[in-house]
């Protein structure tokens, strides 16, 4: 072996050493690792060497100290967000954007919302009839100005899904919001103050629904 | 299986399914390190501090996209490493603050006559903070963050090959180091 060829050699011995001795080398670099160690008296002199590293990189790295606090700092992040988002690979592209708007703290999580809205409302205006999948999202400024509506607040961990079958089955439309505080206004089908009064008590029944405000009843207004 | 024994892939399970107890464990496993390895990357504790965080809630939201195909450590150092990457490039102009000059050595003293007031241990340990960053980091991850040649590959985002020739750099530069301040090892 020349002396070139022995120098290459101790090159890539000593560059796999760090992971001999983080215990990560297996297969043939393991092996070789091991030969060298056993055959090559300046080996064990090297290992010494990377021992020292192992030791200088640990107390540098130790010597910085989290903050005794981190986990009750985490702790309180933690309870202001929703649950994990779902796989990729099963959800819409709307169901992908709700996740990811529930994923972020609530405070900004409800001023995303109005960009969301937003996106859901463009999205209705380029499919013909203004549909979206599930739901209808009002169009026409005249009639939404005459439509009865309610202000509802939908829970933190409510699901998109869960939200848009109930509204496209009940013929319920979200017509503006969210404020600040997350409130939404959503039209009611309701011919008369009896069947809006009805639809009222079924959004408030639905698991997802936080708060229920009485807006703009029928003309006959009971 | 108590929670005590209990593998990280079958904490981010639970994680997954909405148990925050479970990312709470995992953060009590895993903070300090990811803690250390962002306060290595940005040069500030208080990066370090908000990325760290950042890093365990982006493990609670993402949780249910863990394929397992690597450790959940080197996938929390992945996550740790773009975002403090992320978060340089934002502050790219002007986050050499105060807390970061104050790392840079002072210049009254040559290397050889700081180095002739500490013993080789410390010395080593000032050339391994004193590593251009790209060799610093894979010289992190080897030694004090126990992971492969192909997990540092993963978490940098560089293929196998480069983890080798900058492992290979990083030591030679703290032997050349060790060397200039009257540590002769022998190599390079």
């Amino acid at each position: 072996m020349s002396a070139a060829e022995k120098m290459s050699r101790r090159d890539e011995m000593e560059t796999l050493l760090p992971f001999y001795l983080n215990g990560s080398l297996e297969g043939s670099d393991l092996e070789a690792v091991e030969e060298w160690l056993a055959s090559d008296p300046a080996a064990l002199a090297a290992l010494g060497e990377a021992e020292a590293e192992f030791s200088g990189t640990t107390a540098a790295n130790e010597a910085i100290r989290p903050p005794a606090d981190a986990l009750s700092h985490f702790a309180k992040a933690l309870d202001a967000e929703a649950g994990p988002a779902p796989a990729p690979a099963s959800a819409s592209w709307l169901a992908q954007a709700w996740g990811r708007f529930m994923a972020v703290p609530v405070g900004v999580a409800w001023a995303a919302a109005a960009v969301l809205l937003a996106l859901i409302i463009a999205q209705s205006f380029v499919q013909p009839g203004g549909k979206g999948k599930d739901f209808e999202i009002a169009g026409a400024e005249g009639d939404l100005a005459k439509m009865p509506f309610a202000l509802v607040k939908f829970k933190p961990d409510a699901k998109m899904s869960d939200i848009s079958g109930f509204l496209g089955s009940n013929g319920l439309k979200i017509i503006g919001g969210p404020t600040a505080d997350g409130v939404f206004r959503l039209g009611i089908p309701a011919a008369n103050a009896a069947d809006y009064t009805k639809q009222l008590g079924l959004i408030a029944a639905q698991p997802f629904t936080e708060t229920v405000i009485e807006g703009r009843k029928p003309v006959d207004g009971g | 299986m108590t929670a005590a024994t209990e593998t990280d892939r079958a904490l981010v399970d639970r994680v997954a399914k909405g148990d925050r107890a479970a990312v709470r464990l995992l953060f009590m496993r895993h903070h300090a390190r990811i803690y250390r390895f962002v306060a290595r990357q940005t040069g500030s504790d208080m990066m370090a501090d908000d990325i760290a965080n950042e890093v365990f809630l982006e493990l609670w939201r993402q949780a249910p996209s863990f394929e397992g195909r690597s450790e959940v450590s080197t996938w929390l150092l992945g996550i740790a490493r773009f975002k403090a990457l992320s978060s340089l490039r934002k502050k790219k102009e002007d986050w050499i603050d105060d807390e970061a000059a104050a790392a840079v050595p002072d210049s009254a003293d040559t290397p050889e006559v700081v180095t002739m007031k500490e013993d080789k241990a410390a010395a080593l340990r000032r050339f391994v903070d004193a590593l251009p960053e790209e060799h610093r980091t894979v010289i992190d991850l080897a030694y004090y963050h126990g992971q492969s040649v192909g997990e540092i590959g993963e978490v940098l985002g560089i293929p196998v090959a480069t983890v080798k020739t900058r492992m290979f750099y990083a030591r030679k530069k703290l032997g050349e180091a060790l060397k200039a301040a009257g540590y002769d090892r022998g190599w390079p």
